[in-house]
């Protein structure tokens, strides 16, 4: 075996143990030999690199871009916004048909819950994502729930801003833990917290989910009677559950 | 996409198949991943490296005969980075128990611990990329993909092995005499 099929060999791992062995003997004898497996290790071992971080870049091109423009996702895809419509009122006929007795209170969850948007911490796009605050409401706001969650109960030991068991409460509901974020919502309507009308439309959606019906109605009908966020959609709603 | 097809792309070095795995799998690993770790670390940088170690393992050959998901393999991938960067993190039984073999470990290993290219490598890249593309292809098969000799005589078309060892080396030296020139 002449010196370049060796070095060949080397890389395609097909070396056997004389072979290695005498990959070693030249390796430690012959200078050019070695100076010749060394490049071609160095170049392996660049282009490997190289590619890994060209990789990393288009993931974070990526990210970035999505960041950018989320409600571009949205526009992007009528077909998706049509199919869904065309899915609920196959859904609603299905259930007019076989379930006519009976409320759904899961489809109409599923029709009325959208997640609340942070309008409390502003995230600047490209900013190091250094505090937890924004790292837990970046969380939120890429809908990693689970993720938010957690970072949302490490703030709440370290800070007293009341709104951050709103947002851990939708969190909460997300992960379909709605046990857990009625008692959060409860707590922060009692404390009269900012955003309490939002959180009592939260709450009678979370209530609807457990199927206590005439709770989510009386806060519906609070919600309705504000006039003022979801009050339209709240009493679309109590049409529905009548 | 289903798997097999998913594998052959990877194979192939298709980038943009692998951001349909970013894209497909991103939020559940960051569910998956919170089962380990509760703190708010850069689970992004985790998912991405074990996309690249997916990637090249895969380039490897190591997918070519998987009896597990795409998926189980990735997650796995990223549990074991998830222990490396936390030695105190709890063993929780999953479904994501991929055995890896001492080679895929080592490309695990090696995406993890890759800390980017220095400037020397940065160097022998920006030569490399001065090469004619017949050259940049036939040593990226080779040192990349890992393609013996032989397999790239079979998938370029070249007429014997030995055409392609001659190939190769011509293609080396060009690269020794960009970087000759660049330091003279």
């Amino acid at each position: 075996m002449d010196k370049e099929e060796l070095i060949n060999r080397y890389f395609e791992n097909t070396l056997d143990e004389a072979g290695l062995k005498e990959l070693e003997r030249l390796y430690q004898s012959d200078p050019d030999f070695a100076a010749e497996l060394d490049f071609e290790k160095e170049l392996q071992g660049a282009l490997k690199t190289n590619e890994r971080q060209e990789l990393r870049e288009m993931f974070r091109e990526k990210r970035d871009a999505e960041r950018a423009a989320p409600s571009k996702v949205v526009r992007l895809r009528p077909w998706l916004m049509a199919a869904s419509i065309v899915f609920l009122v196959g859904i609603s006929a299905w259930l007019l048909f076989f379930n006519s007795t009976g409320i759904d209170t899961e489809a109409l969850y599923n029709t009325h819950f959208s997640p609340y948007e942070n309008v409390v911490h502003p995230i600047e796009r490209g900013e190091q994502l250094e505090d937890l605050k924004t790292k837990a409401f970046t969380a939120y706001e890429e809908g990693d729930y689970a993720l938010a969650l957690s970072l949302f109960k490490d703030l709440q030991d370290k800070s007293n801003d009341d709104y951050i068991k709103f947002y851990e409460a939708i969190a909460l509901m997300q992960l379909n833990k709605h046990s857990d974020a009625v008692a959060l919502l409860e707590t922060y309507i009692r404390s009269d917290g900012e955003l309490k009308n939002r959180a009592e439309w939260y709450l009678a959606l979370s209530y609807l989910r457990l199927d206590q019906v005439d709770k989510s109605t009386s806060l519906l009908k609070n919600v309705a009677d504000h006039n003022g966020f979801k009050a339209k959609e709240a009493r679309k709603l109590l049409e529905e559950l009548d | 996409m289903k798997d097999e097809q998913l594998i052959s792309q990877l194979k192939n070095r298709d980038r943009d198949a692998l951001k349909s795995v970013y894209d497909d799998y991103r939020s559940e690993f960051f569910k998956f991943a919170h089962r380990y770790q509760k703190t708010g670390v850069d689970l992004e940088d985790i998912f991405q490296d074990a996309l690249i170690a997916l990637y090249e393992n895969a380039q490897a050959g190591k997918l070519d005969h998987l009896k597990s998901s795409v998926k189980t393999y990735l997650f796995s991938i990223g549990k074991f980075m998830l222990f490396k960067r936390f030695r105190d993190t709890k063993e929780i039984i999953t479904d994501e128990a991929y055995i890896f073999d001492q080679k895929e470990k080592a490309v695990i290993e090696d995406v993890y611990h890759d800390p980017g290219p220095d400037e020397y490598q940065k160097r022998l890249v920006s030569n490399f990329k001065k090469l004619g593309e017949k050259c940049r292809e036939i040593l990226e098969l080779f040192y990349l993909k890992g393609l013996k000799i032989e397999e790239i005589m079979t998938v370029q078309g070249y007429e014997n092995k030995n055409v392609v060892k001659s190939q190769k080396s011509r293609c080396l030296k060009s690269l020794k005499d960009l970087i000759k020139r660049q330091d003279g």
